[in-house]
């Protein structure tokens, strides 16, 4: 029997795949997900491989100049593509080589072999394809991936915060990680994960992205105000927000 | 005056007395800080606390508030409104919340009453606790006026060492000791001891503005070109902690949430920020406070004169929350303090000679 229910298709690039297991979790404690979609395609939770899918949930970044091809196959057979998680999004972690020449890293990684390993810069799927939604975060957050859905269900972009960490730390009321003499990216950094590693007294790496029009130039004082060199700012700028500073910026 | 005494061993009793008709709300640490929050014994309460880093507002007005339910599945759409109604104490509010929850009581009284926010406010019970000490290096309310409590307590505590001088002011107050044996009359040599608390306090707040608050409205006025507003615009991060952590600032946003059927859920509303980016955003994509000096601005008139303008009380209470959460250290006493620099005329005069 023929479902009427979307059609939904999830895919890995490179990434350590806690996304997709982020939402194997969401599948067992919101099992409505289930009866509101039809998972066509989930290779690390099942064995079936059907290339028909209206949704294509997209984890982790472009690595290797072959995967455009793969990008553009499922942009082409997706009505919709959601970019989920810092790697599809940001192009993650897998970008702190971004800084180094490719050369050096396929040698420091492969060795001798380091020939026969296609390896390019690590990107975020959008400059690539186009993609109608991200879902940041590394991981994504379980309960922002169900609201997501719904909206995508409702036929709506979801609604992804573009206000920053602090924001989520004062409404739960987390004590400023600052104030125990540590730093943090919060203030610069999109919210909806609920400010989940300052309230454990650890500070905001940055994993969700930038905030639209952050204050660069003002974070990096407060930084260096709270005892962090240069060095050790460029190493925290480069973690998951490679990608979106600018290399003169990042330089500064 | 009507007053009774609690000696502080039998705190214990009164909450357990109180914990069998109200859900209690007090200062309790946190890790380093103090937050208000739900007090199960007298061992939770820390009435010596310095200040909260969210201010007890979040009581009459939830962080997130659900507003009503709606169901679209049958023939006829169901909305159902939500309202909390349990009753509530909150005990050990500063005098600087208090006057806050008195600007709050006529926001959101003014127009069309805002059932959710009355409800709650109707069934909370407000207990105040008189500030005897500077609370925290940021705090400036002397000079805002608001270091004594308003008359919109309920019970008034006042510590007198090892008791409790409790003034009534409402018939809710009075209510909180209904059933409670271990309170006594105050005496006269009561009042003599609350009288020396009351007169020793003083010396220990400091005035920080540098001219009267009632000059504020009007200097605000004059400073709307003002160069200090792209300055604090520069240092700005926009992160919005100063709006969430203010005892006055009220806006909020209206968000629904859908179940899986897609036909029924819920709409809320949660507190927002004219800090933040997409605060000033209307239909069209235009922005009317597209810069973080706009914003700043924005803010500090809200604080300093809007609010006056149109409720007659001051919009700060000088609690210095803003400042203490502040990472780049904007604060409102040395932003009107420098405001005020600016304008007076021996500097305009000189800054005038040398243009």
């Amino acid at each position: 029997m023929s479902s009427t229910k979307p059609k939904i298709a999830f895919f890995d690039f490179a990434g350590c795949e806690g996304c997709q297991l982020t939402v194997l979790d969401a599948l067992q404690t919101h099992t409505e997900l289930l009866n509101a979609v039809e998972i066509v395609q989930f290779r690390e939770a099942m064995s079936r491989s059907d290339d028909d899918y209206q949704i294509a949930l997209i984890e982790g970044s472009y690595t290797r100049p072959s995967d455009e091809v793969r990008l553009q196959e499922i942009r082409d057979q997706a009505q919709i593509v959601v970019a989920l998680g810092a790697c599809a999004h940001l192009g993650g972690v897998n970008a702190v080589r971004n800084a180094h020449r490719l050369e050096e890293i396929k040698n420091y990684v492969y060795g001798e072999k380091a020939e026969v390993y296609e390896a390019a810069s690590a990107r975020p799927i959008s400059d690539f394809i186009q993609v109608d939604a991200f879902i940041p975060g590394c991981p994504i957050d379980r309960e922002e991936f169900v609201r997501a859905v719904k909206s995508l269900l409702q036929g709506n972009a979801p609604d992804i915060p573009d206000y920053p960490v602090c924001v989520e730390c004062k409404l739960r009321e987390t004590g400023c990680v600052f104030l125990y003499g540590k730093t943090c990216l919060g203030p610069i950094t999109r919210a909806g994960c609920g400010a989940i590693c300052p309230s454990f007294g650890v500070g905001c790496e940055g994993c969700r992205g930038l905030i639209p029009n952050p204050n660069m130039a003002s974070l990096r004082e407060v930084l260096s105000e709270n005892g962090l060199d240069e060095m050790s700012v460029k190493a925290k700028m480069s973690l998951f927000l490679t990608n979106q500073i600018a290399t003169s910026d990042m330089e500064a | 005056m009507t007053a009774k005494i609690l000696p502080k061993h039998a705190m214990q009793g009164w909450i357990e007395t109180l914990r069998e008709h109200y859900r209690i709300i007090g200062p309790k640490p946190a890790q380093s800080q103090y937050v208000f929050g739900d007090i199960h014994s007298a061992d939770d309460l820390d009435l010596s606390y310095p200040t909260s880093i969210l201010p007890p507002k979040k009581v009459l007005l939830p962080q997130r508030e659900d507003l009503f339910r709606f169901d679209s599945m049958g023939d006829t759409p169901i909305v159902e409104p939500t309202f909390d109604d349990e009753p509530t104490v909150i005990l050990g509010i500063h005098a600087c919340d208090m006057h806050s929850i008195a600007l709050l009581d006529r926001v959101f009284e003014k127009g069309t009453t805002d059932q959710h926010y009355q409800t709650r406010r109707e069934n909370t019970t407000l207990v105040s606790l008189e500030c005897t000490t500077s609370c925290s290096e940021f705090s400036f309310c002397k000079s805002m006026g608001t270091l004594s409590v308003p008359e919109n307590f309920d019970l008034h505590m006042t510590d007198l060492g090892d008791e409790y001088l409790l003034e009534i002011g409402s018939k809710k107050g009075e209510n909180l000791l209904r059933g409670f044996n271990e309170v006594r009359e105050a005496t006269d040599a009561d009042f003599e001891r609350l009288n020396k608390v009351m007169s020793e306090k003083w010396s220990h707040f400091t005035y920080r503005l540098d001219f009267d608050v009632t000059e504020l409205p009007a200097l605000l006025s004059l400073s709307y070109d003002s160069k200090v507003w792209e300055e604090l615009g520069d240092r700005c991060l926009a992160c919005g902690a100063c709006n969430i952590v203010c005892p006055t600032c009220y806006c909020f946003d209206v968000r629904d949430e859908v179940d899986f059927s897609l036909r029924s859920g819920g709409r809320f509303r949660v507190w927002d920020s004219c800090q933040l980016d997409r605060f000033a955003i209307v239909a069209g994509g235009h922005d009317f406070r597209d810069t973080r000096a706009a914003r700043q601005r924005h803010r500090f008139f809200r604080k300093g004169k809007y609010l006056t303008d149109q409720y007659g009380v001051v919009g700060c209470v000088g609690c210095g929350r803003c400042a203490q959460a502040c990472l780049v250290h904007i604060s409102p006493v040395d932003t009107f303090n420098e405001l005020h620099r600016r304008r007076v005329p021996s500097a305009a005069a000189q800054e005038e000679a040398l243009a």
